[in-house]
């Protein structure tokens, strides 16, 4: 284990079985029927570490267990068996629109997505003015956000995420939002918040291209468990290879 | 160790949840301006029902009756809508929950918070109408105080435990609301479950009664209530203390339950 790990998954393994919804009434009437239990394992002992300062992307088909993954080290649930540490670094999963009133505005928004995130009051205000000016919305940030549309919308998500900025950063496919001219500017930002060198990154992406362009090095889950682990030229070429 | 963890959350936290008990309450005005005015008239009306009911129906009635109501209604509201709040609480917060770590019994805090604040506005009624009908004060009123804080402490017990079941528990708020109906009608709402003084008679023959005021915390408080804003009594003190003690160690087990199983929500919601 090196020193400068900012991640460190040890054995992790997470499944989806054990918490399976009830009704009172059913377990009254047909107790046996809900004996059934299906043991689904999305995540079969995957260990790794990320240094900090490192871009580690992750590939894999669907459903191999990259999102569940990044949940995980997010903090949104607890794997099953294994530990994950992240060495007291602050971390966020960037992503579209956590918890937006769409009756308030967006200015109030930023401030509810901040503290969401675990910013204080005073760390959102000194960057509330960038948060407004990146996202483009000019006059509409005073208006409430269910009259914004859809590309306003995540435009304005984007923003709080990308500029409140953690320490680790999870991302789960590069997001790309809004008309031609936010995609490139947000892409553009997106590279310089990915490649500053404090900051660690974990990028879940299908996107070869990208991930060749940002990434240090790629880990590839198949079924939950590790098919390959390795730089871009080793790893990708292969990837792609079996997976055409 | 865990004891301490709560507390660094709730301050953590602690902004976030007034925050979003203000925007919860602002946009639920923004639709209507007016809407705040439903604030008063829901409580307003409502007594209006019970007097009917009261007066007409059961030929009774009990001194200061509006305030009686207003006292038991805005105090059972304040529990109920919590309570009944939190069985699908965390669910309704998908979109947070499955985004970003927040210590679940927050999402129980914004809810005190956003009813909370709704007692208070809808309980200058009660200032109102108990300065319309002279109602003698006596210094016992600060005893307001004590009770109240039972209330919440009690309160927040309920409803983290029945949060944490109503993840998992499908049909968990059709029993709550039934059982909620029959904790309004066991609550002493519109008559007087307990004799006070003189004029109050008790509806519930003891003893019945004494045993509903000691086993129901929300008659407990209600009854409590008006004995120190109306009738200059004093609270029943050991069972207020009782509760109080019940309502720390069932929001003790709810939030260790919480922080037991709350990674898990996510795969079930």
């Amino acid at each position: 284990m090196s020193d400068n790990a900012a991640i460190t998954v040890s054995d992790v393994k997470i499944r989806y079985r054990i918490f399976k919804k009830i009704s009172l009434l059913k377990t009254i009437l047909a107790p046996y029927k809900y004996k059934k239990t299906e043991l689904f394992e999305a995540v079969k002992g995957v260990s790794f570490e990320v240094p900090k300062g490192q871009i580690l992307g992750i590939v894999g088909k669907n459903g191999s267990g990259k999102s569940t993954l990044l949940k995980a080290i997010a903090g949104i649930f607890s794997p099953d068996e294994g530990t994950i540490d992240l060495h007291g670094h602050t971390v966020s999963l960037l992503s579209i629109g956590v918890g937006f009133q769409s009756k308030l505005s967006g200015r109030e928004n930023i401030y509810l997505s901040g503290l969401l995130l675990g910013f204080s009051r005073q760390q959102i205000d000194e960057k509330l003015e960038e948060i407004i000016e990146f996202s483009e919305l000019g006059d509409f940030i005073d208006r409430p956000v269910k009259t914004y549309s859809s590309g306003m919308y995540s435009k304005l998500a984007f923003s709080i995420t990308a500029i409140l900025e953690t320490e680790i950063m999870l991302i789960d496919e590069v997001l790309s939002v809004g008309d031609a001219k936010f995609k490139k500017k947000s892409y553009e930002k997106m590279k310089s918040l990915i490649t500053n060198t404090d900051r660690t990154v974990v990028i879940v992406s299908h996107s070869s291209e990208t991930l060749k362009q940002l990434c240090d090095s790629i880990l590839w889950l198949h079924d939950g468990e590790i098919k390959m682990q390795g730089s871009c030229d080793e790893v990708l070429p292969i990837y792609e290879k079996f997976m055409s | 160790m865990g004891k301490m963890r709560f507390f660094k959350d709730v301050k953590k936290f602690f902004n976030y949840v007034i925050f979003a008990s203000k925007a919860e309450l602002k946009s639920e005005v923004a639709d209507s301006f007016l809407s705040w005015l439903w604030w008063f008239l829901d409580p307003l009306l409502y007594m209006l029902v019970y007097s009917f009911i009261a007066v007409v129906v059961f030929k009774s009635g009990v001194q200061y009756f509006p305030v009686f109501v207003f006292i038991g209604l805005n105090t059972w509201t304040f529990f109920s809508k919590t309570v009944k709040s939190s069985v699908k609480l965390v669910a309704g917060k998908k979109m947070i929950v499955t985004k970003v770590y927040v210590p679940k019994f927050m999402f129980v805090f914004e809810k005190i918070g956003v009813y909370g604040f709704k007692m208070v506005i809808s309980n200058l009624l009660v200032v109102i109408t108990m300065i319309g009908y002279k109602v003698p004060i006596t210094w016992r009123v600060v005893w307001i105080i004590p009770i109240t804080l039972v209330l919440f402490v009690v309160t927040f017990g309920f409803s983290t435990i029945i949060m944490h079941f109503g993840v998992f528990v499908e049909d968990l708020l059709n029993v709550i609301t039934v059982v909620l109906q029959l904790g309004f009608y066991l609550s002493g709402i519109f008559y007087s479950i307990e004799s006070i003084g003189k004029n109050i008679v008790g509806r519930v023959p003891d003893p019945f009664g004494t045993m509903l005021v000691k086993l129901n915390p929300m008659a407990l408080v209600i009854t409590d209530l008006r004995r120190v804003m109306l009738y200059g009594e004093n609270p029943h003190w050991v069972m207020l203390i009782a509760w109080f003690v019940a309502g720390i160690l069932m929001s003790w087990v709810g939030i260790k339950i919480i922080y037991r199983f709350e990674n898990s929500y996510v795969k079930v919601i």
